[in-house]
């Protein structure tokens, strides 16, 4: 066991994580943009506006939180298990994605197929916790 | 073989390791620990899910579900439905639906009773002054309509009675239910308080259940939900809505439309069965076995959307009679329905319906749609077009065709389908509405079955003979056989002749027609001598549309009151009469004489429209 641990992780899911939150911020703009253009494509449609919203709400905090998982592995010295790593960053990526496209071809009152990611990300995300989690018993134990 | 082995085995050696960044133990933790996670979350909604068949287990509604409940995923659908006087057609009387005035011009005085309408801090009240003396006040509970009539209902100890008054939501005005139906004036102020549990109830909302008490004749009613909603056309909802909760199965309803959605969607089926569901309500029935009331009575309405309607009613017809109880006069003599809640009737006896291909005959879908178009009528603007009709007569498109066809110009009232093969002869709630019964005109029926024909509802001013002759000279071929009639009073304009020598409804249809709410407006100044003779009919009804008419015209100052005391009409008969001979002479002098002549030609039956 070595004491230099692998930080290129950390350093490229924290970019990630900044263009993340960059970009779901932008969106909220948009929706802000919408709500006060008063643009019917958006405000007429309920099912619409909430997947947007949900998007818009999960982008932004899943991004934080990939970049806090980043910089708590980085202060920690955390080995976390590359599966756990890739999970993590492909859920956080994919979830807010899934909302947004459910959003925009949806059926009446229910959100599109592309719903049927979000759970599936959604667990990604989980694990990619549950991986970081255990790494930290992981060096607690090493 | 031995390659993908070794393959495997290293595969295993590396998950294994315990330094592997890949899958190694602590990977597998990870894995163990979220589908843990998730398993628990799948428990937790499984078991929250609500449950939705046979809430109501051993009801005759059992599984059917409020319009609520269909919201959360058909909300355009509900929303559609919401807007539509059908969703309103029973309500409880609260401040958010009642219409009438019960603030301002809430007082009425008709056959010297006085009543007061209020809206009290609990709820709306109505209350009764008897000439001799007596008193006596009701609550309002609920209120049945919402377009041209709302009419009330009071809870008294364990039934719903219909109050003889109503709210005339078209006239802004109160008015006494005698002024509705056909009969002459009389004394009788209660003659239309009628009993809602048993009768009001079945059409008027979802899956009535009376649960009469014959020994006791108390009821004890239960409707699925008030007014006409979701289960009345989509029948039961309960399996439907617990499939729906897995959105697997939603997902591939979505992806595949024709997998069965345990759940009847009228225009999925074929004409005639969807029909039936309009039917069960527009089409006035007796059950089939006659003993099958009982159930009814007790249990609630047997049938669902969906069914065979015939295994639980059959349509009222003209020959329709339960003991001494003839239904012969909702029907015109040559058996067309001749009242609103017949259309039913009206489209089988249609040629359209008959001849058509069977399962996809025309039906009330054809024209008609819950969720689209206007709620006057459910029905699109391009539906009261011709377009229904040239979807299946299609050579009529061309104007050369039309015209030929019809022998009226392109864009006159006499080239319109509706106009001729469904005129306006059918009455419901103080209105006149187009027969469901798609004939060809026949002036000649007039004659042989006193039925109101097409020509002459625009034609006021010609007679019956006249449209006959004109018929034979237009279409020779298929009018060869009638023929002009003998009877002088055939000679006379058709408008004043039926306004004063036809039964009540023909004259109520004449008035109206002469008020202009006909295909086709005639001279009002023509028309107005006859429409204020006719204010000295005995009817209400036939008052009530001349009245309607007659505050068209610039020179009446005040509406004439249909419902007035008897010396009250006199004496506005007599200023009308004084104002219409000094404004028209002749002419007013020349209606009276019509109008008393042609008045002993009449010949009355009171109708009875449904109680």
């Amino acid at each position: 066991m070595t004491d230099k641990r692998d930080h290129s992780w950390v350093r490229s899911a924290a970019f990630q994580a900044f263009v993340s939150v960059a970009g779901w911020l932008t969106f909220g703009l948009v929706l802000e943009g919408f709500l006060g253009y008063k643009m019917p494509a958006y405000l007429h449609d309920g099912v619409r506006r909430e997947l947007f919203r949900l998007a818009h709400a999960h982008g932004t905090l899943l991004s934080l939180l990939l970049l806090l998982s980043a910089l708590a592995c980085d202060r920690f010295n955390l080995e976390v298990a590359k599966s756990g790593q890739v999970s993590l960053r492909v859920g956080v990526t994919v979830l807010p994605l899934a909302f947004l496209i459910a959003g925009v071809w949806h059926y009446e009152s229910d959100p599109g197929l592309a719903i049927w990611l979000v759970p599936v990300s959604a667990v990604m995300v989980l694990f990619g916790l549950v991986t970081i989690v255990l790494s930290f018993r992981q060096r607690k134990d090493s | 073989m031995p390659f993908k082995w070794e393959v495997f085995t290293a595969a295993s050696l590396v998950c294994y390791h315990p330094h592997s960044p890949g899958f190694n133990l602590p990977t597998l933790k990870s894995v163990s620990i979220t589908l843990g996670a998730l398993l628990l979350v799948v428990a937790i909604v499984l078991l929250a899910r609500p449950n939705y068949v046979g809430v109501r287990a051993g009801r005759a509604d059992e599984n059917y579900l409020q319009s609520q409940d269909c919201k959360s995923c058909h909300e355009d659908h509900f929303n559609s439905w919401a807007r539509t006087f059908h969703s309103r057609m029973t309500q409880e009387a609260r401040p958010e639906t009642v219409q009438g005035d019960f603030r301002q011009h809430n007082s009425f005085e008709y056959l010297g009773v006085k009543a007061l309408m209020e809206r009290k801090a609990n709820g709306f009240i109505m209350s009764f002054s008897f000439p001799d003396g007596r008193t006596q006040t009701v609550s309002v509970d609920r209120t049945v309509g919402s377009r041209r009539i709302e009419q009330y209902l009071t809870r008294q100890s364990d039934q719903y009675t219909r109050l003889p008054l109503a709210y005339d939501l078209v006239n802004h005005r109160w008015m006494s239910l005698n002024g509705s139906f056909f009969h002459p004036d009389n004394d009788n102020y209660f003659q239309h308080l009628s009993q809602w549990d048993g009768n009001c109830v079945f059409c008027h909302n979802v899956k009535a259940q009376p649960h009469i008490d014959f020994k006791t004749k108390s009821f004890n009613t239960e409707v699925s939900e008030l007014g006409i909603a979701c289960g009345a056309c989509h029948g039961e909802g309960a399996d439907h809505v617990q499939e729906a909760l897995s959105p697997l199965n939603r997902t591939l309803w979505h992806l595949d439309k024709d997998k069965p959605k345990l759940i009847v969607n009228p225009t999925k089926l074929p004409a005639e069965r969807s029909m039936m569901i309009c039917g069960h309500c527009h089409g006035q029935r007796v059950p089939e076995p006659y003993d099958l009331i009982q159930t009814i009575l007790t249990r609630g309405d047997p049938y669902n959307a969906g069914d065979d309607l015939t295994k639980f009613y059959r349509p009222i017809s003209q020959t329709t009679q339960i003991g001494k109880v003839s239904f012969a006069n909702r029907f015109w003599q040559n058996g067309s329905p001749r009242l609103t809640a017949y259309e039913y009737q009206g489209v089988l006896r249609s040629k359209c319906f008959i001849n058509g291909q069977p399962g996809k005959q025309i039906n009330c879908l054809t024209c008609h749609s819950m969720h689209e178009g206007d709620p006057a009528g459910q029905i699109t603007e391009e539906n009261r077009t011709d377009k229904p009709c040239l979807s299946c007569h299609p050579k009529f498109s061309a104007t050369s065709e039309l015209v030929a066809h019809t022998r009226h110009k392109q864009d006159s009232s006499g080239s319109r389908c509706y106009n001729c093969h469904m005129p306006k002869v059918v009455y419901g709630v103080m209105s006149f509405h187009p027969t469901h019964d798609i004939t060809i005109p026949n002036p000649a029926q007039t004659v042989t079955h006193q039925v109101p024909n097409a020509c002459n509802q625009c034609h006021l001013e010609r007679s019956v003979n006249w449209a006959i002759a004109e018929s034979k000279r237009l279409w020779p071929t298929h009018y060869e056989s009638i023929q002009k009639s003998d009877d002088k009073q055939f000679d006379f304009p058709e408008g004043p002749r039926a306004l004063f020598a036809g039964d009540a409804l023909t004259r109520a249809l004449s008035a109206d027609s002469l008020s202009g709410n006909g295909p086709m407006t005639p001279d009002s100044n023509w028309a107005a001598p006859f429409l204020v003779e006719a204010l000295a009919d005995n009817y209400p009804i036939v008052r009530f549309f001349a009245a309607n008419g007659l505050s068209k015209q610039p020179w009446v100052v005040v509406k004439p009151d249909y419902l007035a005391n008897r010396s009250q009409q006199e004496q506005l008969l007599s200023e009308l009469r004084r104002l219409v001979e000094s404004k028209f002479g002749e002419a007013s002098r020349a209606a009276g004489l019509m109008s008393e002549e042609l008045r002993k030609r009449r010949q009355d039956v009171d109708l009875e429209v449904g109680e």
